[in-house]
């Protein structure tokens, strides 16, 4: 069973090595290949240092399109399983690890790590989102909840694991911003089993979210038309191994 | 009813005037004349021509058999032939506009598909002959 974890950066120089050291801790016997949307400092070096396997895309194409490079280099080298998380350190790699643990005992075919499923567990240095994250975060979950009829609770999640199935949708077809709302509607759309999971999520460690105001209206609406139309897409076919 | 009303009934359209004729005709030849010139310099594709060579037909068709125009206006209920005229001028770039955001839309994806697939050929040489990557390269000069 092989397995690989994959990191979209974009100029993350500060925080990658950091983010592999702590994957080939947290699971080993993993491939770990990071993904460089066109960074214009020396993530790719870092990584190729940190013993990292780079595939450096020529030019910055947004987050959807560096995901889609790792699901098609996974389903492409015949992995069985596949991880992602942020470069930025807001993903800690034992969360990941149960992730892919969910996939491999075959519970399901895509696991999302959610930081909102229990905030209970909260503790000191957690994750805490702010105001207007929070109410953007409700208006998806409402409307993908409505789209697919299931719950999901953080649906911008950028930490998921997901087995050769995931991979073949995946590959073929990715939204190239950072959709990941319509990656979970086809997912689940086309029949296969998407599973929350409570993890715990650290402060970013290094660089600031890319998400300005306006940058979230768009994204919201983007994500709205998306939802609207992917109810009446044709499914495609089936996704087997 | 007053008499401007009436009037406007009796007559039901507004005809284009000569000189308006005669400068649309001018314009669409030329206009077909700079379709032809940018294709023999291979500033535009001939795929993507068709679709301006109609519009320079239409617009040379308009201009000398007004009577094309004048039952347009009519089908469409419109008074004036000339509001029927832009009307048709700009639902046909409205529809251009739109056929070239699906053209971009299309070659979008292929561009991005064309980076991952250069990106993970470049992931695989490197697999294969670590080697001939250099450690402890400098920093990054492809980006």
């Amino acid at each position: 069973m092989r397995t690989l974890v994959f990191i979209p950066a974009w100029n993350e120089e500060d925080s990658v090595v950091g983010v592999i050291d702590d994957v080939r801790r947290s699971i080993p016997g993993s491939d770990i290949l990071v993904v460089d949307d066109g960074s214009r400092d020396a993530t790719t070096v870092r990584a190729r240092q940190a013993g990292a396997m780079v595939a450096v895309l020529p030019f910055n194409q947004g987050l959807g399109a560096a995901l889609q490079t790792g699901y098609l280099y996974a389903f492409r080298e015949g992995y069985d399983y596949c991880a992602h998380l942020d470069s930025d350190g807001q993903h800690p790699p034992a969360e990941v690890a149960r992730l892919l643990d969910e996939v491999r005992s075959g519970r399901a075919d895509l696991a999302i790590g959610s930081r909102y499923v229990d905030p209970d567990s909260a503790e000191e240095d957690d994750y805490t989102p702010t105001f207007l994250r929070r109410v953007g975060s409700g208006v998806f979950r409402f409307f993908l909840t409505l789209a697919t009829r299931q719950r999901f609770t953080d649906t911008t999640s950028g930490m998921r694991a997901a087995n050769r199935r995931v991979m073949a949708l995946f590959s073929e077809r990715y939204s190239p911003d950072f959709a990941e709302i319509e990656s979970l509607q086809r997912a689940v759309r086309q029949g296969l089993t998407v599973e929350e999971l409570p993890v715990r999520m650290l402060p970013r460690a290094e660089g600031t979210s890319f998400l300005t105001p306006v940058k979230s209206t768009f994204f919201i609406f983007k994500s709205l038309i998306v939802l609207l139309v992917g109810r009446f897409r044709p499914r495609s076919a089936e996704y087997l191994d | 009813m007053s008499a401007v009303t009436l009037a406007a009934a009796a007559d039901p359209s507004v005809r284009l005037t000569p000189q308006a004729r005669i400068l649309a005709a001018i314009i669409a030849i030329a206009f077909v004349g700079m379709i032809l010139e940018l294709i023999r310099r291979h500033q535009l594709q001939e795929r993507f021509s068709i679709v301006w060579f109609l519009a320079g037909l239409g617009m040379l068709a308009g201009a000398m058999f007004p009577g094309l125009l004048e039952l347009a206006a009519n089908i469409m209920g419109v008074r004036d032939t000339n509001v029927a005229l832009f009307s048709i001028v700009l639902l046909l770039l409205l529809g251009l506009a739109l056929n070239f955001s699906v053209i971009i839309s299309r070659q979008a994806e292929q561009i991005t598909r064309l980076a991952q697939e250069s990106a993970l050929e470049r992931t695989r040489e490197e697999k294969a002959a670590p080697g001939a990557q250099p450690e402890t390269a400098e920093e990054p000069d492809e980006t």
